[in-house]
């Protein structure tokens, strides 16, 4: 993650460099403490996997699509399927982060509250491009259509990161409340309409080999929210876990 | 559009749209009224409440801590005067 | 309770006479419009409603902000108050908007732009107190909502640029689909002068119902305190 100096000034650290490292240390242990319960578990990326399955399937039966229909609106499925998988995924990660008190023992710590906040999002993020990276070839081999082009992938990325920053953010204030599943929904899906709309939008581009001056814009618009939210996120999320 | 045409008759759509402001605008007024009725009501009722037994506020209460029972919540209470600034530090600790 | 102060109860006033004057204006003073007839009236009150919508949706962004820094419970009152009210104004928009767009446009509804941005915003203020809603520590929700007006007043504006991207890039050139080709018209000075006094009527109702919703508020958190005192 971002190596760079916090001018926070709840950090103990007189020295940049120090608060700097301390920083990215936490922020490498919630991701390790993340990954490495997930691998016993498995709980949140099966959920998420099986979830994304089964939405490509209620699509393929829902929108009954014919060869040249299924094409152009291969897109929008997929990030549909990516944006409920994503969502149960962020619920599931900040209720157990909420519910084993693990969250009350990371604040305990004198470490940079946001180092939490950029670990959980490199775990979240990690979770989500998994679930895609098995979604992706099985789209494709249920659908005949190929979807391993740079340009995608990188899309993918994108948007993935742009909708788990924001969703994080929004997960942290959705668990601690008392209709803790059906609000992260609710709260998410307005602010998350830039992705979506640009993922979409790129996606398709990339997919019908649209010419890059078409795509650019929509790159463009995923890297300013991802790098906008990041910076919000970054500045309120102490506001969120403080007790 | 020629200028000459008489201009096509949308006033029923008119209608409807100033009729439907004044009923969201009333609703919402009306929503005022009862909201700030209900909450005058269980005002008085917490107050006559709070005057009939002064002893409740002494024992500690469940989603604060101990410390601050007793005394310290009844001058909080008492210094949380309407519209004046607000500095309650309550430590709430929610187990689920 | 309380009982308002003269001036309060004078601003109440004022603010239905100034209603009654715009309603005068807008449906009696100002002249028909030739190509659009006499739903184009609906037109004052739909602006004068969006603008002051949105300046509030704005105001409460500022508060949200002023609620974080100084941590003072009066900013989340004003922030709530200046969200509801907003709310119910930009509500009442889209509604005349509706209306104004179905003989026009013959259509209820269209994806452009502004239209879509005006759903999204409207979600995110509802989705706003459904947040609030949900959890009970007042502190807690004062702090959720001011970051959450912080995010949404953000993504608002986004939205609104990624969507009219997308109509730049895909012109749609079906029908009554380009809104500022069928329903712009140029005001003349009768229009003007009903279309400002509007915007100056709604601005002094939005104050108004803003005042009275602060004052519910107060009384909302003074007995939210008590409850939680006593029980």
């Amino acid at each position: 993650m971002a190596t760079r100096t916090t001018n926070n000034l709840r950090s103990k650290n007189k020295q940049p460099t120090l608060a700097a490292a301390s920083f990215l240390k936490a922020t490498l242990a919630v991701i390790w403490k993340d990954l490495s319960a997930e691998l016993r578990s498995r709980e949140i990326f099966s959920a998420m996997l099986v979830f994304s399955l089964l939405v490509i399937l209620i699509f393929n039966f829902a929108l009954e699509l014919d060869i040249k229909t299924r094409q152009s609106a291969t897109a929008g499925v997929l990030w549909v399927t990516f944006a409920f998988a994503g969502t149960l995924g962020l619920s599931r990660s900040m209720a157990i982060e909420k519910d084993r008190g693990c969250l009350d023992g990371l604040l305990l710590t004198p470490v940079d509250r946001s180092a939490i906040y950029f670990g959980k999002v490199i775990s979240n993020l990690v979770f989500m491009l998994i679930v895609e990276a098995i979604v992706l070839p099985i789209y494709s081999f249920l659908y005949n259509i190929d979807l391993f082009k740079p340009g995608l992938l990188l899309v993918i990325l994108l948007g993935s990161l742009g909708y788990i920053v924001v969703g994080t953010l929004l997960a942290t204030m959705a668990v601690q409340a008392r209709t803790r599943d059906v609000l992260l929904p609710i709260l998410l899906f307005p602010v998350a309409i830039p992705v979506l709309i640009a993922a979409v939008k790129a996606s398709n581009g990339y997919l019908t080999d649209d010419s890059l001056i078409n795509i650019m814009p929509w790159m463009n618009l995923l890297i300013v929210y991802d790098l906008v939210f990041i910076a919000i996120a970054y500045m309120v999320f102490d506001f969120l876990v403080e007790e | 559009m020629f200028i000459l045409d008489t201009p096509p008759d949308t006033s029923a759509y008119m209608v409807a749209g100033y009729v439907i402001f004044f009923i969201l605008m009333i609703l919402y007024l009306i929503s005022l009224f009862i909201r700030t009725r209900n909450l005058n009501q269980e005002l008085t009722i917490l107050e006559s409440m709070k005057v009939q037994s002064p002893s409740e506020i002494e024992r500690p209460v469940a989603i604060n801590p101990p410390q601050s029972a007793g005394r310290d919540l009844k001058r909080k209470t008492a210094k949380a005067k309407v519209g004046r600034s607000n500095r309650v530090k309550k430590k709430v600790i929610k187990k689920k | 309770m309380q009982t308002k102060s003269i001036t309060f109860k004078i601003l109440d006033i004022i603010s239905v006479l100034l209603l009654a004057t715009a309603v005068y204006l807008a449906l009696v003073y100002a002249p028909e419009e030739l190509q659009m007839g006499q739903v184009q009236r609906v037109f004052y009150f739909h602006v004068a409603t969006a603008w002051t919508a949105l300046l509030g949706f704005v105001a409460a962004g500022v508060a949200g902000i002023v609620y974080l820094v100084t941590k003072d419970s009066k900013w989340d009152i004003v922030e709530v108050s200046a969200v509801e009210i907003s709310l119910v104004f930009f509500f009442i928009t889209i509604v005349l908007g509706s209306i104004w767009a179905r003989p026009i446009w013959n259509t209820w509804w269209t994806w452009d732009p502004r239209l879509t941005t005006a759903a999204v915003t409207e979600l995110i203020y509802i989705a706003y107190f459904m947040l609030r809603e949900g959890i009970e520590d007042p502190d807690r929700r004062a702090r959720f909502g001011a970051v959450y007006t912080v995010v949404g007043s953000f993504s608002a504006p986004i939205t609104f640029f990624a969507i009219r991207l997308f109509r730049t890039i895909h012109p749609v050139v079906i029908g009554a689909g380009d809104p500022s080709a069928l329903g712009t018209f140029d005001m003349t000075s009768k229009m003007l002068v009903a279309f400002m006094f509007a915007l100056f009527t709604f601005s002094v109702i939005f104050v108004d119902l803003f005042w009275n919703r602060i004052r519910m508020g107060n009384l909302a958190s003074k007995v939210e305190q008590l409850k939680l005192s006593i029980m």
